[in-house]
């Protein structure tokens, strides 16, 4: 019991070390990266965020592919078929609240589907989109 | 007694004992070693794409089956390949790596201590590789599972670097040629260190069940394993909506 405990404790603290932020954390630090190269920058597009996630980016891929057209809904590994939670944080509340894990998975994913690293504006809007989306 | 130590160490001119080319690694040994290399760079090369995932996973069991048969050969298998052969304590490993540094290696015709080392890690960091990664795709201890998986994988690419740059090192101190005898079985010894057998039968059932497991696996074979079918018809009903994966 004392060891389970003790594991239980320790994996706590492992996965929430970084996890006391909220998705608009995570978009005010992207827009602060935009910022920084072009002051004029106002603020992501829900919109734009919207065309990117259902479009194809050189890859074979979109961001629907696996996160579904509709991203408050259960999604599908297309390689594993195994299920992924709802990628919009109104359905699935662990979602952009992790930076490391935010990073690890734009990384991953931007290079599956669009074949390069997603610029801070391209994530921000996806974010501005995801945060938009109601279950 | 006496008549053996000088057929094994006769000393002719050179005073060098006579060396002639003898076996050392038997062909498991070998398919072992150059099987687990390749799994292990498949592995690290696939694992950013979720294109490869299921490329990923079949050569981290085929990881596994190799390093399970090993530690079988490790007790069964031909004097060089045996545990018991080549696994000694840290002192040993640490006279060893000093002799290098001398400039006076001390030879061994079977594992030379450090490698054994190398061996011993990487079996067993192996094997932490393959259960981490297992539990991640299964969902098992959540992130901090996939930061462990990402973490004895990174260490075990560590030491295969070093392993890597010790067979080089040693290779040109010795003035013998490791990486080769790791493919033809040969060495330059003394006659009664060589091996009798080949055991390739041994091997070739090896490969046989490998290639037999590895393409069971990819066509769905082994649905407790990896099931791409089952685990469709599964979402399909909708009976897997409490199951977390991140990406």
């Amino acid at each position: 019991m004392r060891i389970r405990i003790l594991v239980l404790s320790t994996l706590l603290a492992l996965s929430g070390a970084a996890s006391a932020l909220t998705p608009d954390d995570v978009k005010s630090a992207l827009a602060a990266e935009v910022k920084a190269t072009d002051p004029a920058f106002k603020d992501f597009s829900a919109q734009r965020g919207n065309v990117f996630f259902h479009a194809r980016h050189g890859g074979e891929w979109s961001c629907a592919t696996c996160h579904t057209e509709l991203p408050a809904a259960s999604g599908q590994h297309t390689v594993t078929k195994k299920p992924i939670r709802p990628l919009a944080p109104a359905a699935n509340a662990e979602r952009f609240t992790n930076q490391d894990k935010v990073d690890k998975w734009f990384k991953r994913n931007c290079n599956d589907v669009a074949k390069r690293a997603c610029t801070a504006r391209e994530k921000g809007d996806l974010l501005a989109y995801l945060m938009s989306v109601k279950p | 007694m006496e008549t053996t130590a000088m057929n094994s160490q006769s000393t002719p001119a050179g005073g060098k004992p006579t060396h002639i080319r003898i076996l050392v690694w038997d062909v498991p040994v070998r398919v072992f070693h150059w099987a687990l290399a390749g799994s292990f760079i498949t592995a690290f090369v696939t694992a950013e794409s979720e294109a490869f995932r299921n490329v990923h996973v079949v050569s981290g069991y085929l990881m596994l089956a190799l390093i399970v048969f090993r530690v079988v050969w490790g007790f069964v298998g031909t004097r060089h390949a045996r545990f018991s052969d080549f696994v000694r304590g840290p002192g040993a490993v640490v006279n060893y790596v000093r002799s290098l540094i001398n400039g006076n290696p001390e030879h061994h015709v079977g594992h030379n201590p450090a490698g054994a080392l190398a061996i011993i890690l990487l079996l067993l960091l192996g094997v932490g590789t393959v259960a981490s990664g297992w539990m991640s795709f299964n969902e098992i201890g959540g992130d901090a599972l996939g930061e462990l998986h990402e973490g004895i994988a990174t260490t075990m690419l560590a030491v295969v670097v070093v392993h890597v740059l010790g067979v080089i090192v040693s290779s040109f101190l010795h003035r013998e040629n490791l990486l080769r005898s790791m493919l033809t079985g040969y060495k330059d010894g003394p006659r009664e260190d060589g091996i009798g057998h080949r055991r390739g039968i041994i091997a070739i059932a090896l490969v046989a069940v490998l290639g037999w497991f590895g393409w069971g696996l990819t066509q769905g074979q082994f649905p407790g394993l990896l099931d791409a079918n089952a685990a469709a018809q599964q979402a399909h009903h909708g009976e897997s909506g409490e199951h977390d994966d991140e990406d």
